[in-house]
């Protein structure tokens, strides 16, 4: 019923038939590219290095740290955008307690009468934490900052095993986008596949790959894009496992400072089996800006996708949701290199107004 | 002790925030987000008011349906479609008359489904700063082009310290849904509520 697959996904998929499974394909051969989602500013130098303004109080006693600590967590003066740098600095026998930006609070906080503390004043402390052991030499100077180097969805090794997995994935994803167009959808699908290694198949308790096509034609329903519907087949086959662990699902639905500033912590979701956590979703088309954040809600792992939505996608298009400053969650992105050659041999070229 | 830190509301917002009408409608939102405090839910609720009345009602079921996308929006959002006496027919923006009321700003998923519905206004608590698709973290709503869905505006403000108290009431208690939960025994209620810092531009 279905036409076979264009030469040129043959002549991908074919590229990596032969081979030791366990060869690490270079990037510059990979299938795909991945998509840079932040630009680290360089701050090796004093001039680059970010500040702002904050007001600090100097501790005559260092015996006063502990009661000062348990009253700024309730003092309602902590910020999220305070994680990176510490709360107190010790410089030689004298300590200083930091309070709070100025930004926050352009007048000086009020500090409790009982703990006797002399007048706040500001200083300018480093906006983020260090990425490099340069930077944190510098901002340290300012303020004790955060280490923080960024590691994560660093471009990782591809074994020839795991790019056939993710050949075979794309190959059964356009498939069902043809199979969609065929019902009369527009043809836009997405695919969560078994994971290729059995310690994250264990963890995700995901032992069946779930596939969804957009159906917003049949549905009457603009927003059932192909992801929505593969995210709500995830929930229906996690619902459905007997044993299921009762859902944290709720992590996102609002700030999580607000959790934060009850529990002076922050929020804790153990477990990988959680929503598509440790998952890879393989898309069609790029996702539209719903579909971006419903997988950052879903704390999806890395999304594939063969054809970029300039103008409406989510993730690198008209906006990069992983990317944005103060989401709480990052996804790597992944784009099938000559995608859109692809995608039009088959048939699934959609407006580009379309949210996918 | 906390009325001293509590600081009265900017006066951009006093004007439009304090509409009684908007008021009015907010409240009925807020009922729904009590709901879902009372059902182990994230504290969010949203009606949808059309010619002067209520189409719609809901608020998060993401723990009960394990999915982390059922937000209260979209759940009055389906309701709407499916309806046919409020969905006869579909058309391409069939919120093209429709207002919301939503006790937290809406987040970029919401905001991104508003738009894609065409949306004719929003009216929100309190702001989102992790998540928030109205400005506070992407201005989805308007700021972003479409080639397409035109722009909404989206006002915050109303009713937004009930919206955050609402919230914290929920994060205090222990949260039975977590698979480890964390001892939240020496939790305090905190009621101090900072302004907001900055006003979104809106539109």
């Amino acid at each position: 019923m279905l036409d076979p697959d264009p030469d040129s996904l043959e002549e991908v998929v074919g590229r990596f038939i032969d081979g030791d499974l366990d060869d690490l394909i270079p990037e510059e051969n990979l299938p795909f590219t991945h998509l840079k989602l932040v630009q680290d500013e360089e701050e090796e130098v004093m001039s680059a290095v970010r500040t702002e303004q904050a007001w600090v109080v100097a501790l005559p006693d260092p015996k006063q740290a502990a009661d000062t600590l348990k009253w700024l967590k309730i003092s309602g003066l902590e910020t999220a955008d305070m994680d990176h740098l510490k709360r107190i600095r010790k410089q030689s026998s004298q300590m200083t307690l930091l309070l709070t930006y100025t930004r926050t609070h352009p007048s000086p906080p009020s500090l409790p009468p009982a703990l006797a503390l002399p007048a706040p004043y500001t200083l300018l402390v480093p906006r983020s934490a260090a990425l490099t052991q340069t930077s944190l030499q510098l901002k340290n100077t300012l303020w004790p900052t955060v280490y923080a180097p960024r590691r994560k969805h660093e471009a990782e090794p591809w074994a020839r095993a795991r790019v056939q997995w993710a050949c075979a994935a794309m190959r059964r994803v356009v498939q069902e986008a043809r199979a969609a167009r065929a019902r009369g959808e527009l043809p836009i699908a997405a695919y969560v596949p078994v994971p290729h290694d059995d310690e994250t198949r264990a963890a995700t308790q995901l032992s069946k790959p779930l596939i969804a096509g957009d159906t917003r034609v049949s549905a009457a329903h603009p927003l059932r894009h192909a992801v929505l519907n593969a995210i709500r087949a995830v929930a229906e086959y996690r619902a459905a496992l007997p044993d299921a662990s009762p859902p944290p699902a709720s992590a996102d639905a609002v700030s999580e400072d607000m959790r934060e500033a009850c529990e002076g912590g922050g929020a804790t979701r153990n477990g990988t089996h959680y929503l598509l956590t440790s998952l890879t979703l393989f898309t069609t088309h790029e996702p539209c800006i719903m579909c971006s954040m419903a997988l950052l809600h879903s704390r999806v792992k890395e999304v594939f996708y063969l054809i970029p939505m300039d103008k409406t996608g989510g993730c690198g298009g008209a906006a990069c949701v992983p990317g944005l400053k103060g989401v709480n969650h990052r996804y790597a992105i992944n784009r099938w290199r000559a995608g859109r050659d692809w995608a039009v041999e088959c048939g699934l070229e959609v407006g580009p107004g379309t949210d996918a | 002790m906390s009325e001293d830190i509590i600081h009265p509301p900017l006066l951009a917002q006093t004007d439009s925030a304090t509409n009684p009408e908007h008021v009015q409608w907010m409240r009925q939102a807020m009922q729904m987000a009590e709901i879902a405090l009372a059902h182990g839910e994230v504290p969010v609720g949203c009606i949808f008011v059309r010619d002067g009345r209520v189409i719609a009602q809901a608020r998060n079921r993401t723990n009960k349906l394990r999915n982390a996308t059922r937000h209260a929006e979209l759940e009055a959002i389906d309701e709407i479609l499916a309806d046919k006496q409020w969905t006869p027919a579909l058309t391409p923006y069939p919120l093209s008359e429709t207002t919301l009321y939503v006790t937290v700003e809406p987040c970029i998923m919401c905001a991104s489904a508003l738009r894609q519905l065409g949306i004719k206004e929003v009216f929100y608590g309190c702001e989102n700063d992790r998540f928030g698709g109205c400005g506070s973290v992407l201005g989805v709503n308007a700021e972003v082009p479409h080639p397409a869905h035109p722009a909404y505006e989206a006002k915050g403000g109303y009713l937004r310290e009930e919206a955050i108290m609402v919230l914290r009431r929920f994060y205090i208690t222990e949260n039975a849904n977590a698979p480890v939960p964390k001892s939240k025994a020496n939790r305090v209620l905190k009621t101090t509520i900072t302004p907001q810092t900055s006003l979104q531009s809106q539109a």
